[in-house]
């Protein structure tokens, strides 16, 4: 453990940095933006009755709070540390990714922005944009990779239904990086209309804040949720880590709680050592992606180099800039799982409890797996499961060999 | 007196001032390097080498494609340096100003300035390093003279314009619009109010980019600027392997831009 004290965690400091990671690495040009929404940030996080509308909406919109459910038979057949998982799968589109979506509309709207834009991977956060947009009448354009439109065709085609338009994009590896490349694009140009709801807590100062605190009420249910259910708070809350907008809403209220492990999960992958995986916090260096200073996948020229993972979520090179300060001063531990690994997991806990998590979820759930039966029956394990597996079919019958 | 302030030192010269950009190794290092020398041969006044990186999140469509041609070569931040080097040796009064992205600055690490300045590097323009970010960069380069070329946008306001005018060097660089390389140019009047704005406050030379495709708009912006930047244009006939005609298009841009007025 590096960390000494944690009672003065703050971060993002005034440069919008958490340690060295982070900042305002944007186009002179977005720069007015980043100052705007900054600003106007700040004055809502402090407005009661900004605060109370993102409230009302998480609970009648999106479905708030979220259960803590015991996995009874999951935790017999492991036969070790009791587990529980956060069910941000039951919310209204099926993730956590609404809760981030739910409160930047907001914003845009505060802002008077007409129109709004996002990048999607998966496509949850394209869908939950979509949402929020067709729920306060805005325009909404998403971007996303050729190959995740070919991959996630079911949730190119709710974001059609919902009204939004979804523009392909095929530069570069055609994945979630070139879309956000393509979306920053978009902004550059159409910076005065239009907000970009950035998707996870990654992106140039303020989205990881932004991001962050919006996610975090799924933390913050935590806490009261876990006194009540046993007592104390978790003592290993686990998450899966593409950009980190899921983790880093259920860690970010336990930061300053040093008894509970906080464990992050990364997309292995083939394997972190055959370097076909998503997982810069375990195999990266750090540098300068998407206004962002963070660790990140690349050569020895700063080209940043194709990732590799089973689940689209995952399939990013970077990670937000609080994960890569939190596993710097130890607080976080960041593990990886295999997609093999993963696709395991997602069988095992559909089979035992009829939940059906995404292929991200499941890189957490496979972690889990691992040390679960290794604890002792009087440890409470907390997963964070962040989305339902609907629409992740058509890989997992392709990797179990059929066809739909 | 750098290579950069006689170039825009209007005794010696009272041209307006020619910036072209190509990117390095676009579309082989062979041909780069022989497009660039066309350049120097027809009117370039100052050479904007692009450093090909694989997430060029502010460039066009056409831009965007000149950096992918050249990562398929396997372009690398030596071979730049040497392309450079090669140009220098035959031309000791070309400055050569390297524009690319912040990450692949960062993979040189403490070496940088170092070898930018062996390499006969005059200066840098990193698209994603605003003025808020860049003070050590800055400084690290000021040590081996080379300037950081500050890019200014029709968003940045007066405060803020006043803050970066105090750490700038070498010129300026006027982004003509907001958007992305090669975009639409609309409104040629804000352009104008800008930089009369810009030039109010410094006597460092101010050159406009982003939209200029044409000898006849390049001739406008000229009017009330120290120079204009020309890429898209160039790099399409790269795109649509005519380059023989890059010399022609540049000798018709550097005579319109000596005829305002």
């Amino acid at each position: 453990m590096k960390y000494k004290n944690l009672n003065k965690y703050a971060f993002p400091d005034k440069e919008g940095r958490f340690g060295e990671f982070g900042g305002k690495y944007v186009s002179e040009t977005l720069i007015t933006a980043l100052e705007e929404l900054e600003k106007v940030y700040a004055k809502v996080k402090k407005d009661k009755s900004f605060q109370e509308e993102v409230i009302k909406d998480l609970n009648d919109f999106v479905g708030r709070p979220s259960p803590l459910y015991f996995a009874e038979r999951w935790t017999k057949k492991l036969g070790g540390a009791k587990i529980y998982l956060k069910r941000e799968d039951l919310n209204h589109t099926g993730a956590h990714k609404i809760n981030n979506t739910v409160g930047q509309v907001l914003l845009a709207k505060k802002m008077g922005k007409k129109r709004v834009i996002a990048e999607t991977g998966a496509g949850q956060h394209g869908v939950a944009t979509a949402t929020v947009a067709a729920r306060h009448g805005l325009e909404c354009i998403i971007f996303m990779g050729e190959e995740d439109i070919e991959r996630q065709a079911l949730n190119v085609y709710r974001m059609k239904l919902l009204g939004a338009e979804v523009c392909s994009v095929d530069s570069g590896t055609k994945t979630l990086k070139d879309a956000m490349n393509e979306a920053m694009r978009d902004w550059v140009t159409n910076v005065e209309d239009t907000h970009y709801i950035i998707g996870s807590v990654a992106g140039p100062h303020p989205y990881p804040e932004i991001v962050r605190d919006f996610n975090s009420i799924v933390g913050k249910e935590l806490k009261i949720q876990s006194k009540k259910e046993f007592g104390k708070y978790p003592d290993i809350i686990v998450a899966c880590v593409g950009g980190g907008s899921n983790a880093m809403g259920i860690f970010h209220p336990f930061i300053k709680e040093t008894k509970t492990k906080l464990v992050g999960v990364e997309a292995g992958g083939s394997g972190v050592k055959s370097g076909k995986h998503a997982a810069p916090l375990s195999d990266g260096k750090v540098g300068v992606l998407h206004g962002m200073k963070t660790y990140l996948m690349q050569d020895k020229n700063g080209q940043i180099l194709s990732t590799h993972s089973v689940s689209a979520g995952l399939d990013y090179p970077g990670v937000g800039p609080e994960h890569a300060y939190l596993r710097d001063i130890g607080r976080v531990e960041y593990q990886s799982a295999t997609d093999q690994q993963a696709l395991k997991s997602f069988h095992d806990l559909t089979k035992t409890e009829g939940i059906m998590p995404a292929l991200e979820t499941s890189h957490a759930l496979a972690y889990v797996n691992k040390i679960a039966p290794k604890l002792p029956k009087s440890k409470t394990i907390v997963i964070n499961l962040s989305g339902r597996g609907d629409k992740d079919m058509f890989t997992v019958a392709k990797e179990d060999g059929m066809t739909l | 007196m750098t290579r950069l302030e006689k170039v825009f030192n209007k005794k010696e010269t009272k041209n307006k001032v020619l910036v072209t950009y190509t990117v390095a190794g676009d579309p082989n290092l062979g041909s780069s390097k022989k497009i660039l020398n066309d350049l120097i041969a027809s009117g370039a006044d100052i050479l904007e080498i692009g450093v090909p990186f694989s997430d060029p999140m502010s460039e066009g469509p056409v831009i965007q494609k000149a950096h992918e041609r050249a990562l398929k070569k396997n372009i690398e931040f030596k071979d730049i340096l040497n392309l450079c080097r090669q140009i220098r040796i035959k031309n000791k009064n070309i400055p050569i100003v390297l524009m690319g992205y912040m990450n692949s600055f960062l993979s040189l690490k403490n070496k940088l300035a170092k070898e930018l300045n062996q390499a006969g590097v005059d200066g840098v323009i990193v698209v994603d390093l605003p003025y808020d970010e860049s003070k050590s960069f800055f400084n690290n380069l000021k040590k081996e003279n080379i300037d950081l070329i500050r890019l200014i946008s029709p968003t940045t306001d007066s405060i803020r314009l006043k803050k970066m005018l105090a750490s700038s060097s070498g010129y300026l660089y006027y982004v003509s619009l907001k958007g992305i390389t090669g975009a639409e140019l609309k409104n040629f009047n804000e352009v104008k109010n800008k930089v009369k704005k810009i030039k109010s406050l410094t006597n460092l030379p101010v050159v406009v980019g982003f939209g200029i495709k044409d000898a006849s708009t390049a001739k406008k912006m000229a009017s009330f600027s120290d120079g204009i930047v020309v890429g898209t244009k160039i790099i399409d006939f790269i795109e649509k392997k005519s380059t023989p005609k890059i010399s022609n298009f540049t000798k018709s841009l550097k005579k319109a831009i000596n005829s305002y007025g």
